[in-house]
């Protein structure tokens, strides 16, 4: 380890370890639960990861004093002992904070590395889904760069008519995006697959600090009061990236972890590009905390362009091979039929009431719109969902003359009130879909954004239609 | 939690004896509407059906069914009409949808569709033959195959500038995306294939070639990457027609060149091989 701190352009090694005392530490390692300590203390001590996570060990072997030094966590001779320790801990009862101090004060004493931190970031991932904020962004190849007469060079635009599609190959990725990052701060990089989704995690962990050394970490804390983290996922197959929100350590403003946001939607494409292949990012007005809704809707699904009720065409289970000559039965008549015949045999002499037929029709009505999206429990719900009305306001009789004379006279020709409307809960579209089916939304009136096939969650709607459709569509 | 599980050697019980009543209800079903179909379009009961007008009508329902699954078996390219349940939709909510099939496996898989709507129908500053000009509005092919690229090209919006008119081409559209929809599922088949060939489908031991790893290294599956024991590692980029076109393999040391022309099957330079004969040569070794 070298004495003295010169300031590079290089990455943080991920065997840096930060002193375990530091408030960055402890707020990573105290809010996982209990199992998940132990489990990422058992991951931390597997095989592959025990050069990068070395914890603290007996010294001396031959040194067989009892330690009795007044060490309450006195350390274990070898990674294999440690690892039955946790293991018995695991089957134990026992409080959260013992096995914190046991990580801090005991095993880890001489430092938590970079790596161990990623690590157990990801564990709370993992523990709570929906604790980041994820946007889509698309990935959209750009013209090559053209001068006009002047020999100046013009901005570069997005090419609509390319056909390439952007691929991701993540050991290039890193190298080029550190060529990215400014010298004076350094990150920390690591890149994970999520345990159960087809994605592939980058953790960016960025400290204010021109020196990889562990002294940039431990002098007074440059960690504690202007580091972020940041996450990026890859989805397999498809040429989308979703960056979450960065989280902030310490008392930095709002403004500053957006302007890294800024700075990285900057640097990720051209770390994504290629020579001779440049490409851009692009909002796709996606924002959630659900990871499930964003692959369902910009993952390598057939539902990326087919939401609500067009999601009949992009259902795999359907059958439809051209084989079969059996002739097909239209989506929905089998649920009716089968319906009828159960309320036919029921009630065979009773005609089904004004209410229950009403009833009946909003459910059919509604499955109709929505198709087998937009359910309660799928746990695809996107959690709040801005629009902006730019319709023209509609006004009919005694009102139209009366603002005729007050209004302003032929240049405006249709009055276009500015009306927000924000819908707010866990799952927003099956919360819509429910007031259709209770027959409180007229279901055939009812306009499509309201059955979120589009994919968006920030919008405006003009002539009752999603503008733009920068989510599906093209 | 609450009952203990039933233990495996008792008898079947009624819920077994009940499941199994219902999928034979199920298959027997299937049956009779195979049946049906199969006696409603056959040349014999046509003549005997000719009295019957509700029997008729039927029968040649179950025809026009017929001609459809025959253009859809034989061209893989049709079109349907469909109707946009937004009240707001444009044009009506008329809607022109393509479908395209894709054999996988020697299977037919669920068809991929593009819906095509009409948005500029009441726009009254373009000539009339621009109106009914196309749009894509919804579809559900792969995210992998450029879409968007495809319909810049084929499907331009309507100018008003006369210099900048092109013409819309639904044809090449429909066939651009079937092309590239085949070539990634061909490409697919591919890895899969080499999978296979290699022993690495099942739980298997690999068959001895040495392989522990083959599988796509991105989105449009053009790029296969192939890992060895030996901590060899390899990429294969596959091209359109299913040559390979580089060939790259990395051991400790290096490039080494050995081991990918060993892939490669002595047959010569990269370019003038397909992937299937990687997936041939790979499947003779394990055979011997």
């Amino acid at each position: 380890m070298s004495r003295i701190s010169v300031p590079t352009t290089a990455r943080l090694p991920s065997s840096l370890r930060v002193n375990p005392s530091s408030t960055t530490v402890t707020k990573i390692l105290s809010r996982l639960s209990r199992p998940s300590l132990i489990s990422v203390a058992l991951d931390w001590l597997d095989e592959d990861n025990l050069s990068l996570a070395t914890p603290y060990l007996r010294p001396d072997q031959d040194d067989d004093e009892e330690e009795d030094d007044g060490d309450f966590y006195p350390p274990a001779s070898s990674p294999e002992e440690l690892r039955e320790e946790y293991l018995s801990l695991q089957n134990r009862k026992g409080s959260k904070r013992e096995i914190l101090d046991r990580i801090v004060t005991g095993d880890w004493r001489h430092g938590v590395s970079l790596y161990q931190l990623a690590i157990a970031d990801l564990q709370y991932l993992y523990d709570h889904p929906t604790s980041q904020k994820w946007s889509a962004y698309k990935i959209v190849p750009l013209k090559a760069p053209t001068e006009d007469d002047n020999g100046e060079v013009q901005p570069l635009e997005a090419d609509k008519t390319s056909l390439y599609i952007p691929r991701f190959h993540p050991s290039l990725f890193l190298k080029s995006l550190q060529a990215q990052i400014l010298p004076d701060i350094k990150a920390h990089y690591n890149l994970d697959r999520h345990k159960t989704l087809p994605l592939l995690i980058l953790r960016i962990f960025v400290i204010d600090s021109p020196y990889n050394t562990p002294l940039s970490l431990s002098s007074t804390g440059n960690i504690d009061t202007g580091s972020k983290t940041i996450l990026i996922a890859f989805p397999d197959g498809s040429p989308n990236i979703f960056i979450s929100k960065p989280t902030s350590t310490g008392p930095t403003g709002a403004s500053e972890s957006k302007s890294l946001r800024a700075l990285l939607v900057e640097g990720i494409p051209k770390a994504l590009s290629l020579p001779r292949q440049r490409v851009t990012l692009q909002s796709t007005s996606l924002t959630t905390r659900n990871l499930e809704e964003l692959l369902d809707r910009r993952g390598a699904t057939r539902g990326n362009a087919a939401g609500g009720g067009w999601s009949i065409y992009a259902d795999e289970k359907v059958k439809e091979s051209p084989l079969s000559t059996v002739l097909p039965s239209p989506p929905l008549s089998d649920a009716a039929e089968e319906e009828e015949r159960a309320v036919g045999d029921k009630k065979r002499r009773e005609r089904p009431t004004v209410e229950e037929r009403v009833n009946k029709r909003a459910k059919l009505v509604a499955q109709a719109r929505f198709g087998d999206t937009a359910r309660v429990g799928d746990g695809k719900g996107v959690e709040r969902v801005d629009l902006v009305m730019e319709d023209v306001f509609k006004i009919e009789g005694d009102d139209a003359d009366r603002m005729d004379i007050d209004g302003e006279d032929g240049e405006e020709e249709a009055w276009r009130p500015k009306v927000r409307l924000t819908f707010h809960g866990s799952h927003v579209f099956a919360g819509i879909r429910q007031l259709v089916e209770c027959g409180v939304i007229d279901g055939e009136r009812m306009p499509g954004w309201m059955t979120g096939e589009e994919g968006v969650t920030i919008g405006a709607v003009r002539n009752g239609r999603i503008r733009g459709h920068k989510g599906s569509g093209l | 939690m609450s009952s203990p599980p039933r233990t495996s050697p008792q008898p079947p019980t009624l819920d077994d004896e009940i499941s199994a009543l219902q999928s034979k209800i199920k298959t027997l079903k299937s049956a009779l509407a195979l049946q049906t179909s199969t006696l409603l379009t056959a040349p014999t009961t046509l003549t005997l059906l000719s009295t019957d007008p509700k029997l008729q009508s039927r029968s040649s329902l179950h025809q026009s069914h017929h001609l459809q699954t025959l253009y859809r078996t034989c061209a893989t390219l049709t079109l349907f009409r469909a109707q946009d349940p937004d009240p707001n939709a444009v044009d009506a909510g008329s809607i022109l949808g393509l479908r395209i099939e894709v054999v996988s496996r020697a299977k037919f898989l669920r068809p991929y569709y593009v819906l095509f709507n009409r948005p500029w129908t009441s726009s009254s500053s373009l000539p009339e033959s621009q109106k009914k000009w196309l749009r894509v509005h919804r579809h559900t092919v792969p995210s992998c195959v450029p879409l968007s690229g495809l319909a810049a090209r084929y499907l331009p919006a309507p100018e008003k500038d006369d210099n900048k008119r092109r013409k819309q081409d639904l044809g090449k559209f429909a066939r651009g995306v079937r092309r590239e929809v085949v070539r990634y599922h061909a490409r697919l088949g591919t890895v899969a294939d080499l999978r296979k060939a290699a022993g690495l489908a099942g739980r298997g031991e690999g068959n001895g070639s040495g392989l522990v790893d083959i599988s796509p290294a991105d989105a449009e599956v053009r790029h296969v990457s192939v890992e060895w024991g030996d901590g060899r590692t390899g990429r294969l980029v596959i091209g359109d027609d299913g040559e390979v076109v580089k060939l790259v393999v990395v051991g400790e040391n290096g490039r080494d060149r050995e081991g990918g022309r060993e892939l490669l099957g002595g047959l010569g330079q990269a370019g003038t091989v397909k992937a299937e004969e990687i997936v041939k040569r790979l499947a003779a070794m394990g055979g011997t």
